[in-house]
């Protein structure tokens, strides 16, 4: 803690440091430069002992908490002064802390970035923030080396914290420390996880950056992120605006849920097409919506779809994005059937008696085959889009620092991509290690049992996957059925640089997660494990396939608690 | 028989060949005996003073069954509007009026969607659907003519279609090609005023057998042999219609042109039409510096006149003032009244080979056809009809009857009754 305390003029004498109380205290710096002061002793003199004011740090130096000051008596050389610059700092409402900066530490390595406010200050550690090629940096200082002078770093506090001046100080190894005297922006929530996820899509990496960012944010600011981003989404589902159109109190066959976000237009197209189905009186829709900034047209067309279509639906529209897992599993508690189909806005069926192969197959097929399954989607010039996902990895080996590194990253892979539309291996129903959520009909029990969508992932991408993981680990293996489907993949919502961050982040997660799960035995196009070897020489649906059951291993699930965060 | 005919735009505030026929349609199913009949004609913003506060559908101008829909909030790229008030004044118009058939003779500034409305609203309606042109096909103002190049199409495609309007990207036009489609399919009975749509329409996935080809009947003033027809020489040509690129007056100035470079310049053309704002800026331009060129000749070097925009009640004196009409059309012209109006006036009518004009024009027979958007053929069609002895008097005899109102309002009610004279309405 910052040591305040009363203290005597005379005691006071050479213990006050004027650097150190002007440090601790960047408000008065303020008012000494304006003149309202004579210096720092003035004002403590005159206010600051009477509001007992820190003007001395503490003796003990802790890593990610407050730094106090040593002996100021004692005689010591001035340090050297570090090169660099912080260029941002910004703060939001609910405790998000975002810094951006450079500093040349080729040689003498940076150690921390300290800020000091009024009332609170805190400690990155060097070895938690993102490093990142500067080439601003590289210009100004003549450099020729491959060296990341850049930096950011990310914290969620998770309280509410003033902004404004501040002292930033870059302290290198050495005891070299450069200062600064910064205004931090306080900022929105969501308006912080889109600037700081942005900044990660968009910088310079030396390196690939598929892998180089994951690397950068894989000691802290992935998992200080997914934090952050719970926190919203948890926010954004809370209290949601929902209305209905068309019949209620009805049991259904299956809820269509389908998660909007920035266009309102695809909710009167799916309408239209499935308005035609035969059997689609037994089904309704549940349109889950991220953008409240839409929710007046799309209100407005689900009162026009109710005049025209006439199919039963619901709209749930959130306060802010609360991304794809959340969204789905606040909608899926509105649904009135037993089981919950996922599907993207931009699908569409494929053939005039969707519904009705889709309602036969829950009552002809066992739960091991329906509990989870999904279906070949079509891109829309008639080739296979895909037909179920697998996984595989990607691995880079770095040699910084003098020591070899691995970087595995999981990648997500599809069946038959761009393949003859009638690709008998591809459509041919059978087990699969995952499904897409563009399509994903679930038994609402084993959904509810499963605990929903993973939650921790940024905005959107990889819960499909997730939940299928989850799934295999709980003792069912998804599966494929030919319920055909159009799709046209990422035309149903607009995307931008902060979902490219996010996707960063949920590489990073994903990754983490499960990485040890699918190396054993669910790697690749032809997972080793029990069930698909089966599968593959299954020709047809076959009710009587047995459930299966895998070890029993947990994916790991992070949190920033499990990180280093430290804030006085 | 209660029938609503839904027609866009009102041609007594905007004209256009759609509303005239729906129009004429309307005047003569009036005659018939057990027969009611309501106009439901859109108006826009072109027309603000009608917009009655909170009003969605009005009367118009005291008259009897003729009802205007003050259409808003327009989505052009889905044909179809987004305002929910209007949508529920047409339902409940429909639940009020309970007509026994509705008749779209278009669905521009209504929307698309509001045929399933119609199918879902009173279930054991007829619903039929005139075709005036390919909007349902095509989303560059249904002309089908391809922005790449200005040929004819004669294939939508995601691809194509994208290729001519790449704002938007395939897969756009690939769901607004499911999206009419799916609306089409509550269609009962499809009309087409030329045969040649029919063939289009199958290609692109309709049933043709729920086509009837009904060609556009007016009820014009009798046919007349006015003054012109004793003139020796037949060197007088007239455009008439929109000076829009796709009607193709610059084909005629392009042919002007090239007439006086060979040296022949002993003809006249007159241009009677508007609407040059609707014209791209570079055509525009291409039509405003010719004409203001020809301007600056001496009066007899002149071959150009611009007369104008013209009421339909001074067609027979600008009719008079010509011997041929030329329809140089860059698109597949649907019917071409003009046609149908230069044969009541005994006018043979020089027109491109392609679409209605080449359907209803038997080349050298009651007219010529030249090679669409071919200036140079155009030249030389122009040079035959003003220097080959006796072709106008030949052609001029050859003009058959024109399809009168009479006639077009019983094959509607045909096609309204029960459709049994679908094959013999499409044969014909």
């Amino acid at each position: 803690m910052i040591e305040k305390s009363m203290v005597s003029a005379e005691k006071l004498g050479a213990a006050f440091d004027e650097e150190v109380y002007l440090r601790l205290n960047p408000d008065v710096r303020v008012a000494v430069s304006a003149g309202s002061f004579h210096s720092g002793r003035d004002h403590y003199e005159r206010f600051g002992r009477i509001e007992g004011r820190p003007f001395r740090l503490n003796k003990t130096v802790a890593r990610d908490r407050v730094v106090m000051s040593g002996d100021i008596d004692a005689p010591r050389e001035k340090p050297k002064v570090a090169g660099g610059a912080l260029d941002t700092v910004k703060i939001s409402q609910s405790g998000g802390i975002f810094v951006v900066g450079w500093v040349n530490d080729t040689l003498d390595r940076l150690d921390s970035l300290d800020l000091y406010f009024p009332n609170w200050s805190i400690s990155f550690d060097a070895a938690n923030l993102a490093r990142l090629r500067r080439p601003d940096a590289e210009a100004a200082l003549g450099s020729v080396a491959q060296h990341p002078y850049g930096f950011s770093g990310f914290i969620f506090a998770a309280r509410r914290l003033p902004g404004g001046i501040c002292n930033a100080v870059l302290r290198l190894k050495s005891g070299a420390e450069a200062s600064f005297m910064v205004t931090a922006e306080t900022l929105e929530d969501d308006v912080l996880r889109s600037i700081a996820l942005g900044h990660l899509a968009s910088v310079q990496y030396f390196g690939n950056p598929y892998f180089e960012a994951v690397v950068a944010i894989e000691h802290s600011i992935g998992a200080q992120m997914v934090d952050f981003n719970k926190m919203l989404s948890r926010r954004a589902v809370n209290a949601p605006y929902v209305e209905r159109f068309g019949r209620a109190g009805r049991n259904y066959k299956a809820s269509i849920i389908v998660c909007l976000y920035g266009r309102a237009e695809y909710m009167f197209l799916q309408n239209a097409m499935f308005s035609r189905q035969p059997g689609i009186e037994d089904y309704e829709f549940i349109y889950v919506c991220n953008s409240p900034q839409i929710a007046e047209p799309l209100l407005k067309e689900a009162k026009l779809c109710a005049h025209i279509y006439g199919i039963d639906m619901s709209v749930v529209i959130l306060n802010s994005n609360g991304g794809f897992g959340a969204a789905n599993n606040i909608a899926a508690e509105y649904a009135s059937s037993p089981r919950v189909v996922i599907m993207n806005p931009d699908v569409f069926p494929r053939e005039d008696s969707w519904v009705r192969k889709h309602s036969a197959l829950l009552e002809s097929l066992a739960a091991e085959q329906t509990d989870l399954f999904g279906a070949p989607l079509y891109y829309d010039d008639g080739s296979l889009m895909h037909a179920g996902m697998y996984f595989d990895v990607d691995t880079v080996p770095s040699f910084a620092k003098n020591q070899k590194t691995e970087t595995r990253i999981l990648r997500v892979e599809h069946y038959g991509k761009g393949a003859p539309p009638e690709t008998a291996q591809f459509v041919r129903p059978r087990p699969v290690p995952a499904v897409t959520g563009a399509f994903m009909s679930v038994a609402k029990s084993w959904f509810e049992k499963l605990g929903g969508f993973t939650q921790d992932y940024v905005f959107g991408h990889y819960e499909d996957a997730d939940l299928c993981l989850k799934s295999i680990q709980a003792g069912r293996l998804p599966w494929l059925h030919d319920v055909r489907l159009w799709h046209l993949e990422g035309k149903g919502s607009t995307r931008r640089t902060e979902h490219e961050g996010g996707s960063i982040v949920n590489r990073w997660l994903f990754t983490h997660s499960w990485d040890e799960v699918v190396r054993d035995g669910l790697m690749g196009p032809e997972p080793s494990r029990e069930g698909f070897g089966q599968a593959r020489r299954v020709a047809a649906p076959s009710p009587a396939a047995p459930a299966l059951v895998a070890p029993a291993r947990e994916p790991v699930r992070v949190s920033a608690k499990m990180k280093g965060r430290k804030l006085k | 028989m209660k029938i609503l005919l839904v027609s866009l735009y009102h041609p007594e505030l905007v004209r256009g060949g759609a509303q005239q026929i729906a129009y004429e349609l309307f005047q003569g199913l009036k005659q018939v005996p057990d027969v009611e009949v309501i106009l439901l004609a859109s108006i826009d913003h072109a027309a603000p003073a009608l917009f009655k506060s909170g009003a969605r559908i009005t009367g118009f101008d005291g008259r009897p069954g003729e009802f205007l829909f003050l259409s808003r909030e327009y989505d052009y790229a889905w044909e179809k509007t987004a305002n929910v008030q209007l949508v529920e004044s047409f339902k409940e118009f429909l639940q009020l009026t309970q007509p026994d058939v509705v008749h779209f003779h278009h669905f521009l500034t209504f929307g698309i969607d509001l045929l399933t409305l119609t199918r879902r609203v009173l279930p054991g309606v007829k619903i039929v659907f005139t075709a005036h042109e390919f909007l349902t096909i095509c989303a560059a103002n249904g002309h089908m003519v391809r922005r790449t190049d200005q040929s004819l199409c004669s294939r939508a495609s995601a691809v194509r279609c994208h290729q001519c309007l790449p704002e938007r990207p395939p897969e756009h036009y690939f769901m607004r090609e499911m999206w009419m489609k799916t609306h089409l399919a509550v269609v009962d009975r499809f009309t087409t005023p030329s045969r040649f749509m029919i063939d289009q329409f199958a290609e692109w996935g309709l049933p043709r057998e729920k086509f009837a080809h009904v060609a556009n009947g007016q009820a014009l003033a009798p046919r007349r042999a006015l003054a012109a027809s004793t003139r020796e020489k037949r060197n007088r040509f007239g455009f008439f219609g929109q000076l829009v690129d796709v009607k193709g007056v610059q084909v005629i100035l392009e042919a002007v042109a090239l007439l006086r470079a060979d040296g022949f310049t002993d003809f006249v053309v007159e241009i009677n039409g508007d609407n040059i704002q609707f014209a791209t800026p570079k055509r525009r331009d291409e039509i405003e510096a010719f004409m203001a060129e020809e301007e600056q000749r001496p009066r007899d070097e002149r071959n150009v006149f611009l007369n104008g925009s013209y009421h339909h009640d001074q067609l027979a004196s600008r009719m008079a003032r010509v011997d041929w009409c030329i329809v140089p059309s860059i698109w597949w012209e649907i019917f071409c009244l003009v046609i149908s109006e230069a044969w009541n006036y005994g006018r043979p009518v020089i027109a491109s080979n392609a679409g209605g004009p080449a359907e209803r024009i038997t080349d050298d027979v009651d007219g010529l056809l030249f090679e669409l958007g071919d200036a140079r053929a155009l030249a030389e069609t122009m040079r035959r009809a003003c220097t080959e002895d006796r072709l106008w008097d030949r052609l001029a005899a050859g003009i058959k009857p024109i399809p009168d109102r009479t006639h077009m309002v019983r094959q509607f009610l045909d096609v309204y009754r029960d459709g049994k004279n679908a094959a013999r309405l499409a044969a014909e």
